[in-house]
């Protein structure tokens, strides 16, 4: 974890506070940086977590869009490659389809194609996640459409303390970041320090040192693969928990000393297994550290199926501490 | 249910005023509506119906004063506030309450939800979760139609924030281009979300913007069902004309939050901007001119409300009573498995 | 004095069902915009320089006086997005004392406005529907014209005449008017408002019958012209049996109707008609009449002033309004 310092008092509070402070850091310190997006600023977001930023830096640095993601995306790159730096909002992550050209075909390539002369700082906040009951079109966790653009950075806070930091560091960064957060991580408590402070993007996290099983998450799996690490712990695993933070860059360093180490791995998200984020991540393990593998790499992801809505198919849908532990004992012969 | 299936007689597309069949089968539609989201809020507030619920109520004139016109081979596509739609275009309470719940026995067999329930069948192309999603596709639906040379029209319903989509003017653009039999069906119920419509376009009327696509744009008082079933006649009879698209724009409101009934206790609309537009309450405007031209007498439309009721409580313990779907049923019908 | 030139205009006007039916065109609200901007400097260039306006709920004439430094006085009028908003605005800018009063509206605009206010002085500019009693004109001249007139350059009595309307008391309710037709149809309710059903037509009183209009007026217009400028009016009486006319009822449609008789009217002799059926008033459909009630429709000559726009040209330009320089002595 990036150093605190050390007289700034720390608390508990929410994922949701901590993505408030990290914006209100943000229109703090960047007399460049507005926030546009759907209801952010009158209602504070569906969620909630813009609430008292209209009241506090007024109505020239935050704005209620349109229904128009397109228009949002649009607005941030032309506003970013006019010298500002716009944090967008997304309300939820599977109405990036809206937009998708302003991100791909634009945001992503601009300073490239444009041979290095556009610079475009752009932090886009957009909630994912399944759980709610929410269904098929307000539940993806899509960063692997993201990642896969040369362009973009993305990051994934899976704790209140690097949603806060993150956001920071995104609206820091002269780069398009999407900082993709997770709805049924709203209410979820953990210590965060008063003031501005960054989580490095790139820099993935230990949270738990383990000696021969490593477990690489995205998001919101970080809570399930530790839940997990607790059960393998039974059967005497001794699993080390690395959440990635961030998937674009992806911090391939500290996944591949870490196998080097346990020899054995396993990838977690909650976005759809095939063809997601995990398959990147075992492919780089595999050129990286095929040597020290003792198994092939396991992969834990929601099946080949839109989120359903039922209550019943939607528990078993996503990915949680006893498939990673069903999936690890497969995949350890346990 | 009954379908009336409008006749175009005499000169221009002039739709005959309303038979007494024709109103009380609006009516009831309408009443149909209220009562199915009524109790569908409460069920929510109960904790028995997971996820988000937008609610219909204030808008049934709408759906009931168009529906009324269309086959269930007339297609229609509807939005995240659909409910409504697919009652009025004759939706079963059992297997809607039964989505809503998420059981196996649901339109969409609990893999939709409120915000997804459709059927096919019924030419209902979907609920949706995305703001703007139907436009386009109701016009790819007027499209099949015209393909099929059928007589048959397609429906978009969208509301006033969804009108600021890109996908609403690529499909009214393509829908008049192509002179596709489609109908676009604005409800304004003057806010998107917690945005009032001022804070969201520059514009009043959305119907102003018929004008830029070549198409005729019409306002109609929303919560008037004579209104809406008069103007959207002479819509629907254009496009069954083979004379292309219309956007009619219904002024109209939303009585409960923007999602489920008392909804986040956001102060963005005034208690007496509220009680002014429940005065203009649809179904009691309309039963009060029933009422008045002797088609309906307020014991006759009780008694209609009291059927309505008598058949939501069978179809609420159906849907309790129903199953959930059988975690095997995840992965079916990812693909078709024909052909 | 410079007097006030008043300016009302109505965001509903050109947008009913009529646009479907009778190949009427969309009036937007952008357009409307447009011409009060361009009453403002027509009106200025002739000098004007005080304007009161109604507020409307889409705010067109606001934003049309927010690009020029001319300042305007909105008078206090609600803003429910009825007629209502109309005849409000009619008694609150009769108050003020303004010489004349420029709408933008169609024949139920004008309508609504004399219901707040019976002798106003009105230039109306055509952006609704059934246009017989405003005229098609160019907003600028149109502006010009009131501004000469709120300089007091032309008097009212010189180019203005009172119009024609119709009285309607109804049993047991509020009266209302007409400007150009009150209708009885065997139709049930007001619905989509205009007035498009040809074969339940039973009876319309006209102050003018119009054959080079469209509307009821034209019905009786092409049958037994009356002139706006005759004190009398005419009644058309509809139904089965009677001679088949085809006549345009609504813009962009013709129709077949049944003419059972056509005579004159004149001032101040009540028609009596009878429910059910819906009264309609200047091609919309406004009352409903309950089974066996009454309501009686009466031709009155102490209508609003009309301002005819060519004729107040005419009159300034003789007197050499515009010619720069020119003083009261020329
Ligand atoms: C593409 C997309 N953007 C945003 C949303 C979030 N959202 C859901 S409903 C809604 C408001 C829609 O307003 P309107 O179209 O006027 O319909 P109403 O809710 O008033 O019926 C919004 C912004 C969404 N579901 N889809
Ligand atoms: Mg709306």
């Amino acid at each position: 974890m990036s150093a605190v310092a050390s007289e700034t008092k720390t608390r508990q509070l929410p994922y949701v506070v901590a993505i408030t402070e990290g914006v209100r850091e943000v229109l703090k310190e960047q007399a460049n940086a507005f926030v546009a997006g759907e209801d952010v600023a009158g209602a504070g977001s569906v969620y909630g977590y813009y609430r008292g930023l209209l009241d506090e830096f007024g109505a020239d640095r935050i704005y209620d869009t349109p229904i128009s993601e397109k228009g949002i995306i649009g607005l941030g790159v032309g506003a970013a490659a006019a010298g500002l730096r716009p944090v967008l909002d997304i309300m939820f992550m599977d109405f990036i389809g809206e937009c998708m050209d302003e991100i791909a075909n634009q945001m992503a390539k601009m300073r490239f194609m444009f041979g290095g002369s556009a610079t475009l700082p752009i932090t886009v906040l957009t909630m994912a996640g399944a759980g709610a009951n929410l269904a098929a079109q307000h539940s993806q966790s899509l960063e692997a459409w993201l990642a896969h653009l040369p362009g973009l950075k993305v990051v994934m806070p899976a704790t209140p303390y690097d949603a806060k930091g993150l956001i920071i560091a995104a609206a820091r960064d002269d780069n398009p970041v999407f900082v993709v957060l997770n709805k049924m991580s709203l209410a979820m408590m953990g210590d965060v320090p008063e003031g501005p402070y960054e989580v490095p993007i790139g820099k993935a996290n230990v949270v738990r040192t383990g000696k021969n099983y490593t477990i690489v998450t995205l998001g919101r799996m970080l809570g399930q693969a530790l839940d997990a690490a607790k059960q393998l712990a039974e059967l005497g695993i001794d699993a080390e928990v690395i959440d990635a933070r961030s998937v674009q860059p992806f911090d391939t360093e500290a996944v591949i000393k870490s196998v080097e180490k346990t020899h054995r791995a396993m990838v977690v998200h909650e976005a759809v297994r095939f063809g997601g984020f995990g398959a990147e991540i075992a492919a780089q393990i595999q050129e990286h550290a095929f040597d020290y593998l003792d198994a092939p790499v396991a992969r834990v992801g929601a099946p080949f199926s839109p989120v359903p809505f039922s209550p019943a198919l939607e528990k078993v849908y996503v990915p949680n501490a006893e498939r990673i532990v069903v999936v690890a004992r497969e995949q350890l012969g346990i | 249910m009954a379908r009336i299936h409008k006749t175009v007689t005499g000169d221009g597309f002039l739709a005959k005023q309303p038979t007494n069949k024709t109103l009380l089968d609006i009516h009831r539609r309408m009443v149909r509506i209220r009562h199915f989201e009524e109790r569908a809020g409460k069920l929510m507030e109960d904790g028995k119906i997971p996820g988000a619920l937008h609610l219909y109520v204030g808008q049934e004139a709408v759906a009931a004063g168009v529906m009324v016109h269309l086959t269930a081979e007339d297609q229609i596509t509807s939005t995240h506030r659909g409910h409504g739609h697919l009652i009025a275009k004759g939706g079963d309470f059992d297997r809607m309450y039964a989505e809503l719940f998420g059981r196996s026995t649901g339109y969409c067999k609990g893999k939709g939800g409120s915000m997804h329930i459709s059927n096919m069948d019924l030419g209902m192309l979907g609920a949706n979760g995305i703001v703007g999603g139907g436009p386009p596709i109701a016009m790819g639906a007027a499209f099949a139609n015209k393909f099929r040379k059928s007589k048959h029209v397609a429906v978009a319903f969208f509301g006033d924030g969804a009108s600021n989509e890109g996908s609403f003017h690529e499909a009214a653009n393509m829908a008049s281009l192509y002179k596709l039999p489609a109908i676009f069906v604005c409800e304004n119920n003057g806010y998107g979300e917690y945005t009032a419509q001022a804070n969201h376009q520059a514009v009043v009327d959305v119907a102003d913007r018929a004008a830029g696509y070549g198409m005729p744009g019409v306002i109609v008082d929303g919560m008037d069902a004579v209104a809406v079933y008069e103007a959207a006649g002479e819509a629907i009879a254009r496009a069954r004309k083979g004379q292309g698209p219309t956007l009619l724009e219904c002024k109209t409101y939303r009585f409960y939050d923007h999602v489920g009934v008392r909804g986040m206790g956001l102060n963005y609309r005034t208690d007496d901007e509220v009680k002014k537009w429940m005065k203009r309450d649809p179904i009691k405007l309309f039963e009060a001119r029933l009422a008045e031209q002797k088609v309906l007498s307020k014991k006759q439309a009780e008694a209609v409300h009291a059927e309505v009721l008598a058949e939501i409580e069978a179809a609420v313990a159906f849907a309790e009573q129903s199953p959930m779907p059988d975690v095997a049923s995840l992965l079916d019908d990812v693909y078709s498995t024909a052909g | 004095m410079v007097q006030a030139i008043g300016i009302v205009a109505n965001p509903a006007s050109g947008k009913d069902v009529r646009r479907l039916v009778a190949r009427a065109s969309v009036f937007d609200n952008q357009e409307k915009c447009a011409i009060v901007r361009r009453v403002i400097v027509g009106a200025s260039g002739a000098g004007a320089t005080r304007f009161v306006y109604a507020p409307d709920t889409h705010h067109i004439v606001a934003n049309a006086f927010a690009e020029f430094d001319t300042t305007a006085e909105e008078v206090d009028a609600p803003r429910t997005g009825s007629a209502l908003d109309t005849t409000e605005a009619a008694i609150a800018l009769r108050r003020t004392g303004c010489a004349v009063v420029i709408t933008l509206g169609g024949d139920g605009t004008n309508r609504a406005f004399v219901k707040g206010w019976g002798d106003a002085p009105l230039l109306p500019i055509s952006t609704g529907t059934n246009n017989v009693f405003p005229r098609l004109v160019e907003a600028t001249v149109a502006g010009a014209a009131a501004g000469v007139i709120a300089l007091g350059t032309v008097g009212l009595g010189e180019c203005a005449t009172r119009a024609k309307i119709i009285r309607v008391a109804i049993d047991g309710e509020a009266d209302d008017l007409a400007l150009i037709d009150a209708v009885l149809t065997r139709e049930r309710f007001v619905g989509a408002k205009a007035l498009l059903e040809a074969d339940a037509l039973v009876l319309a009183l006209l102050t003018r019958a119009d054959p080079a209009a469209v509307g009821m007026t034209s019905i009786g217009g092409l049958i037994k012209p009356t002139a706006a400028s005759s004190r009398e009016g005419l009644l058309v009486e509809l139904g089965t049996g009677g001679r088949a006319l085809r006549a345009p009822i609504a813009p962009g449609l013709y129709r077949t109707v049944a003419v059972t008789g056509a005579r004159r009217i004149a001032p101040g002799q009540p028609v009596e008609v009878r429910g059910p059926g819906v009264l309609a008033f200047d091609g919309e459909r406004e009352r409903v009449l309950k089974n066996g009630q009454r309501a009686w429709l009466t031709l009155a000559t102490d209508g609003p002033w009309v301002v005819d726009v060519p004729t107040t040209m005419q009159l300034a330009a003789c007197r050499g309004a515009f010619l720069e320089g020119a003083t009261d002595a020329d």
